[in-house]
């Protein structure tokens, strides 16, 4: 190793932990307001519920059931056909920047934050 | 080298490839970040890198991605895509390092694929059409660096031991 690789190693580390500062800001924010768990299919949003309230849904997907579990403030995804069962050990996520994703299925399970201003910035996107 | 010995030796380098590309997707890595692999075809890529030219690493990588996509049975679903942008910014960016810079193996093997995780991510962003798995990058784009060491130090073994043995 010489030294243009170790400025290399040291750009990527600066780059990534930039590139994490957004995110940041974004779960600050939404922090306290009111959260709901929106769930997409082939691209079209199948589901819409609040994500304070427990519950437990079965949608069809691509090779089978999946069962999506919500619960105190957080969700997951408790059964699901696909060859590695990524989305199932991936666990409880409770925060609007970690999208479940379940590519096998094609389906992607979100959190987002229900807020005046959130809204009409996905209108303006 | 001869046409015919060129070609002998880009089949062969796509077969391993191909092996690697085959074995990889076969183990289930404890670590649950959606996307992270170990890189094992990288290898093969920066061994052809160095061992013959840059038109030659394109086509073993394209080729390794085609076959191997064909093999598992996803050619053109969304996995296959993300290996496609991956494999060719990673190609694009090892080609442009290894020129233009000072860098050792090591550090275009990093280069390499640090570039892999960016590609993916833009094809991620693409095909579903927002910014997922955004938050995953910088934690992918760190773990780029081990497992990028840990190619460029396999590949630059291979180099070491085959050279001087095989006369190209």
């Amino acid at each position: 190793m010489n030294k243009a690789d170790k400025c290399m190693i040291c750009f990527i580390v600066l780059f990534s932990l930039v590139s994490y500062i957004p995110f940041l800001i974004q779960m600050t924010k939404t922090r306290h307001l009111k959260k709901e768990v929106v769930v997409e299919y082939q691209n079209e949003e199948v589901l819409r519920k609040d994500l304070s309230e427990n519950a437990t849904y079965t949608l069809n997907a691509t090779l089978g059931d999946v069962i999506i579990e919500v619960k105190d403030n957080a969700v997951r995804v408790e059964k699901e056909t696909s060859p590695y069962h990524l989305c199932s050990i991936q666990g409880w996520v409770n925060n609007v920047n970690q999208p479940i994703i379940c590519l096998p299925n094609e389906m992607i399970i979100q959190i987002e934050a229900n807020d005046e201003t959130n809204e009409v910035d996905t209108i303006i996107q | 080298m001869n046409e015919t010995k060129k070609m002998m030796n880009i089949t062969m380098l796509v077969a391993i490839g191909i092996l690697f590309h085959l074995i990889e997707s076969m183990i289930v890595l404890p670590i649950v970040i959606p996307g992270f692999k170990l890189g094992l075809a990288n290898i093969i890529g920066l061994i052809t890198l160095y061992r013959y030219d840059n038109r030659m690493m394109f086509t073993v990588n394209l080729m390794r991605v085609f076959l191997a996509s064909l093999m598992r049975g996803i050619l053109f679903s969304p996995g296959f895509w993300l290996s496609l942008c991956g494999v060719t910014l990673s190609t694009c960016v090892a080609i442009v390092a290894k020129k233009h810079t000072q860098m050792s193996i090591f550090g275009v093997s990093c280069a390499a694929a640090s570039a892999h995780v960016i590609g993916q991510m833009m094809a991620v962003s693409v095909l579903y059409q927002q910014l997922l798995l955004g938050i995953w990058m910088p934690s992918l784009l760190l773990l780029s660096i081990p497992t990028g060491l840990c190619t460029g130090y396999l590949a630059n073994e291979v180099i070491k031991r085959i050279h001087g043995k095989e006369r190209v």
